[in-house]
């Protein structure tokens, strides 16, 4: 990573107190408070011009759900990771700044049933099928088993 | 008939989301044997489209699920089923991330053996879209011709992996096969010819009238527009963004093989249709000069099936754009945490926006445009919010309506 690069990282970093790990060559995690998140990728988009959002991952960590937006910058990758709270799984909408980012963040709903405040379509399903029933949890957490989500949508197969 | 190029005015579109929520369009079952099921509400005034809503996931298997109860390297030949015509750049870019955590280092031959694999699958990717582009745009000469000469790379592909489309030729830092004794000449002749015919279908799509009527000011969007729709692949180098990451970040062999990137500017379908033709071109030259140059050693170095923890995203230039991998591991059998992250996926947003202010004859070309996996477009459904009628289509539908569009004396009946 570039030294004129990563100095511009930390001063915003050091604005949201956010941390910053050197994962390996090309790979940066930027750590930041999930209330400071969106001013932390408005000024990457607008100071820093990092405007390629290659995806935006959603993993479950036990308590938390993790969400990492992943910025690819010629030879660099930078990840920015906020922790949201399974007890309230919301996020602010980040599509006011990067439009692009409309679909990733309904992919999230649909999985990990973290809702995004600011999205215009978060009433709609992007990838689950209509008739997933409301009760069930999002299959991408890790107590989601795929024997039980056959069973609900009934999709089991008959044993012989 | 109204005015494509007119831009929608804000008040047009005013309350469209609580429209479309009571007016549900019914439609049938979806074969996923048959096309690839997308879906896209089409609101229209007129002939325009004013509004298009995506509905994707008729086919989504869970594979990111099945990832984290399957060992490491199982997953690979797993992901490489994801899709049906990039298959290969899959397994490669899995491989890679998970390559990162390891403290092997992949073998100088086999990283050209990768980029050759690579590249063969772009040529053939990329004649299959300009096939399918003569097909909807109602040239089926073109298609055929661009068909046959598909089947050239598949041999050679079928020649080196031993399969046409699920090449399974990657391991954890090498590849499963190596190049067979003696192909050299005969891919570099092959190479040769596709040049010959790609140059030959520039001159006919810059030439042939039933192209030009077709592509030509078609999907126009701008380069700010397009970056900020996050756009990879060729929708972001037909506006001229220099976004390729075999250049931006060289992985495999690319840092060792010359070649550049086409970029265009014009930003319209034809563009997308000389863009691509180009890009074969080089993609040719690559896979000459990587044989020709094809370094001695070993293909592969053994890894442990135990992948140390960590976290780690690789990414690579797939023929419809950027593949992005991110990969977690908690130092086990099997992963923590995978996520795939398609190219088609990237660039539907900016296919929504070149989708409105369109006319319905415009949708087979513009949705091929993006290269969407397949043209996949059948039950469409229609709205027309100015008698409040709605019906659906399937895609030859569309594709004859299209053509009866701009060609009335040719349609069939």
């Amino acid at each position: 990573m570039s030294e004129a690069f990563l100095q511009g990282i930390e001063k915003y970093a050091a604005e949201t107190k956010a941390t910053i790990t050197q994962l390996r060559k090309g790979h940066t995690m930027v750590e930041v408070d999930q209330s400071k998140l969106k001013t932390f990728i408005s000024r990457l988009v607008t100071d820093a011009s990092i405007r390629q959002l290659s995806t935006i991952t959603g993993l479950d960590l036990g308590q938390n759900i993790g969400i990492i937006y992943h910025f690819s910058h010629d030879r660099d990758t930078l990840h920015v990771k906020a922790l949201i709270p399974k007890t309230q799984p919301t996020a602010e909408s980040i599509v006011d700044i990067i439009p692009g980012a409309i679909l990733y963040e309904m992919e999230i709903h649909d999985m990990l049933g973290i809702t995004f405040s600011g999205n215009p379509w978060m009433d709609k399903k992007l990838l689950l099928p209509d008739t997933w029933p409301a009760d069930l949890p999002p299959p991408l957490l890790k107590t989601s088993k795929p024997a039980e989500i056959r069973r609900r949508l009934g999709l089991e197969v008959e044993k012989k | 008939m109204s005015d494509p190029t007119r831009p929608v005015r804000k008040e047009e579109t005013a309350g469209l989301m609580k429209y479309s929520a009571e007016n549900l369009v019914p439609f049938g079952p979806i074969h996923p044997a048959l096309k690839e099921p997308e879906y896209f509400k089409l609101i229209l005034e007129g002939e325009r489209i004013v509004e298009v809503i995506p509905r994707i996931g008729y086919v989504h298997r869970g594979l990111e699920k099945a990832a984290e109860m399957r060992p490491w390297v199982q997953n690979m030949y797993m992901f490489e089923r994801t899709c049906g015509i990039c298959s290969f750049v899959h397994s490669l870019t899995y491989g890679q991330a998970v390559e990162g955590l390891t403290i092997y280092e992949t073998p100088r031959r086999a990283k050209f053996i990768r980029t050759i694999i690579a590249e063969m699958e772009r040529i053939h990717s990329h004649l299959l879209w300009v096939g399918l582009m003569g097909h909807w745009a109602g040239f089926e000469t073109l298609f055929m011709w661009v068909w046959r000469d598909r089947e050239i790379v598949l041999d050679l592909v079928e020649a080196i992996s031993g399969n046409r489309v699920h090449k399974s030729m990657n391991a954890f830092c090498g590849v499963r096969r190596d190049m067979p004794e003696g192909m050299e000449d005969r891919i570099v002749e092959r190479m040769k010819f596709l040049v010959e015919r790609a140059n030959y279908y520039k001159e006919i799509v810059d030439t042939e009238e039933t192209m030009l009527e077709r592509t030509e000011g078609i999907g126009k969007i701008s380069a700010d527009m397009a970056e900020k729709l996050c756009a990879v692949g060729p929708m972001a180098r037909y506006v001229g963004l220099r976004n390729d990451i075999r250049l931006t970040d060289p992985y495999a062999a690319y840092d060792e093989v010359p070649f550049d990137i086409v970029t265009r500017k014009e930003g319209d379908v034809h563009a997308l249709l000389k863009l691509r033709l180009d890009e074969l071109i080089v993609a040719a030259n690559i896979v000459s000069y990587a044989v020709q140059h094809l370094p001695e050693g070993p293909i592969r170095v053994k890894i442990p099936p135990v992948i140390p923890a960590g976290e780690n995203s690789s990414h690579s230039e797939a023929p419809r754009g950027e593949i992005f991998y991110y990969v977690k591991s908690s130092g086990g059998r099997t992963p923590d945490r995978v996520k795939s992250r398609q190219p088609t996926m990237a660039n539907l947003p900016t296919a929504l926006a070149l989708l409105k202010g369109q006319t319905i004859a415009d949708v087979p070309v513009v949705l091929t445009a993006i290269d969407p996996c397949f043209g996949c477009m059948d039950r469409m459904s229609f709205m027309d919010l100015e008698s409040n009628r709605q019906w659906t289509w399937s895609g030859e539908q569309l594709r004859q309506y299209g053509i009866r569009h701009y060609f009335p004396e040719r349609a069939k009946g």
